[in-house]
């Protein structure tokens, strides 16, 4: 049995996604390279290909109308396409222009009219295509990939969490943001990292994005009440990573 | 058994002789709160804690678990339990650890808990400080600590240690023990007593009364949504539940094809606790609603387990209530509140 192609795809981010994913050292690299045949990376090597694909892992938010083709021209060839990072299970920090009009001009100042540069709102790419499966994370966990990809070489539906990153603090003891005077948006933000920043000392800004079906009336009475936050700047709080799921709500 | 005093000067003598010999977990402190960590020095414990974030469960059952190992050629167990003492254990800790002793030994004896358990000598302690959220003094009040092998008391100048099996009793080689005069266990025991009358919060009615009428209260929707209204299905007092006892069960693979099954405790109140599969892709939720999740943990904790447990599976320690970030998690509010209706 010939190996599984796989190819990583780019659209609207930074590609530090991208990046992880040549972050996994030598000896695991290469050992999945004995199970797997990589044939599209940009990050990592010049070949392209126009060939059927197993998996595709694609990167980055759809922010271009000039972007929907070669999306519908990936999923076309892909038997499975997996939205890795958070630019494209949600939109990820480009939604955070979402609100915004004249973003083009501040940011692009006099090369704003360049075509190139004619974005609109920005979502996950399952905007425009189906999507099998969602690796969350800014950046992505690199970790969290292997597995995904484990589990379908295996044949097994890969299992990524749906409860908030409060189950992640608790299982190890980490002091709750909000005993200590702080502010948290982790009940209401996917888990699966393991819940790093709050250990740290920072509170969670939902980088994974919300899980399924998050409490955001309960999100925003608590910011007000334990938190001492305006009722605005609570309602506004999801913005960075999660725009689009407040903007739906 | 015998009841010992050691004096406060000699006691650091005796935590250090005993840590020489096993490894020794007790209370420390971190930032503002407790944990249950193993001791490094005799002086990070802190037997004067109000209650841990986890309770001691977790060196029994911890939060993730490797229950196997596999690759190509074969399977192997991953358990390997080592002798250890677990010091500075409150009463109702003790009562919830009789608890999952039980529910991991009956019908199906489960070694990867009960190994971890029986290689664990316990040393219960009295409550020197009680937590802002306790009501261990009004629940399950007809159910005594069984599962400890010592019990240590502060009283003025030191500690009365009383044993209760061989293996408490062993302990009295590593310090400076002598009996204990009758004042010095008179002491003890209105130590103790005194803690009972510290909680903040109180149960109005006793077990059966609270287990009969909270059943009875199981199909008032409009209840139950009300009460979940702000839940986040966070499952922090599912985590941090000395009695919770769920858990999933979850493969992962290396990429050189080898691969562990592991468990992680697992939470009613999370939105995907009863989602199963039913073949094809297709799944259901049994639970899908807050207000159904909700119930159901107080159900399990005030009714369902009372008649095997022989009383509710709840030991007053109040994590719930004081872990809950919306605040609607305290078992003594709802119960009352479901009470006075």
């Amino acid at each position: 049995m010939s190996k599984p192609k796989v190819a990583f795809f780019d659209f609207a981010c930074c590609e530090g996604c991208q990046i992880e994913m040549t972050n996994y050292g030598a000896e695991p690299f290469l050992e999945l390279l004995k199970h797997v045949e990589i044939v599209e990376f940009r990050e990592a090597m010049t070949e392209t290909t126009t060939e059927p694909i197993d998996i595709a892992l694609i990167e980055g938010s759809f922010t271009r109308e000039a972007d929907r083709a070669r999306l519908m021209e990936i999923r076309k060839r892909a038997k499975i396409v997996i939205a890795y990072g958070q630019c494209a299970t949600t939109g990820g920090i480009n939604a955070l222009k979402n609100h915004q009009t004249d973003y083009k001009q501040f940011v692009y100042g006099t090369d704003s009219d360049l075509p190139h540069l004619d974005s609109k709102k920005a979502y996950g790419v399952d905007h425009v295509i189906k999507v099998d499966y969602y690796a969350y994370g800014c950046p992505v966990n690199k970790y969290e990939v292997l597995q995904i990809l484990l589990h379908l070489l295996h044949g097994k539906e890969p299992v990524i969490p749906n409860y908030p990153v409060c189950v992640e603090c608790k299982r190890r003891e980490t002091v709750c943001r909000f005993d200590e005077g702080d502010y948290c948006m982790g009940m209401v933000a996917r888990a699966g990292c393991g819940a790093p920043c709050p250990a740290a000392g920072i509170p969670c800004e939902a980088c994974r994005g919300f899980v399924d079906d998050p409490n955001l009336a309960a999100f925003e009475k608590v910011l007000v009440e334990r938190a001492g936050f305006t009722p605005q700047r609570a309602a506004e709080k999801g913005r960075m990573f999660t725009a689009n799921a407040l903007e739906a709500s | 058994m015998t009841t010992s005093f050691i004096r406060s000067d000699d006691f650091a003598a005796f935590l250090t002789a005993m840590m020489e010999a096993v490894p020794v977990y007790g209370p420390v402190a971190k930032r503002s709160r407790f944990v249950f960590e193993r001791l490094e020095a005799p002086d990070e414990l802190r037997l004067d804690y109000d209650v841990t974030i986890l309770p001691p469960k977790k060196l029994f059952f911890p939060p993730a678990q490797d229950l196997l190992r596999f690759d190509e050629a074969g399977v192997e167990a991953a358990l390997e339990p080592t002798e250890k003492v677990l010091l500075g254990v409150h009463f109702y800790d003790v009562k919830a650890i009789d608890q999952t002793d039980l529910l991991f030994s009956e019908r199906n004896y489960d070694v990867n808990y009960m190994g971890h358990r029986e290689t664990t000598t316990i040393v219960a302690s009295n409550i020197q400080n009680v937590s802002g959220r306790a009501f261990f003094a009004s629940v399950g009040t007809d159910v005594q600590p069984e599962g400890h092998d010592a019990f240590l008391t502060a009283i003025e100048g030191g500690y009365v240690f009383e044993t209760r099996t061989e293996r408490g009793e062993a302990l009295l080689g590593y310090g400076a023990f002598q009996p204990a005069t009758d004042a010095q266990i008179d002491e003890a025991a209105r130590v103790n007593a005194a803690a009972l009358e510290q909680c903040p919060e109180k149960l109005e009615h006793g077990t059966e009364e609270i287990a009969t009428k909270v059943r009875a209260a199981f199909g008032d929707d409009e209840l139950w949504n009300e009460l979940a209204a702000d839940c986040f299905s966070c499952g922090t007092c599912n985590t941090v539940c000395p009695t919770c006892y769920c858990f999933d069960v979850q493969d992962t693979w290396n990429v050189d094809q080898s691969g562990q099954r592991t468990r992680f405790w697992d939470g009613c109140l999370t939105e995907d606790f009863a989602k199963c599969s039913l073949g094809d892709g297709g799944s259901e939720n049994f639970r899908e609603q807050r207000g159904q999740r909700f119930r159901h943990r107080i159900m399990r904790k005030a009714t369902y387990l009372n008649e095997k447990l022989g009383g509710p599976a709840c030991v007053g320690c109040g994590r719930c209530s004081a872990g809950c970030t919306a605040d609607i998690a305290d078992p003594v509010r709802v119960i009352n509140r479901i009470m006075a209706s």
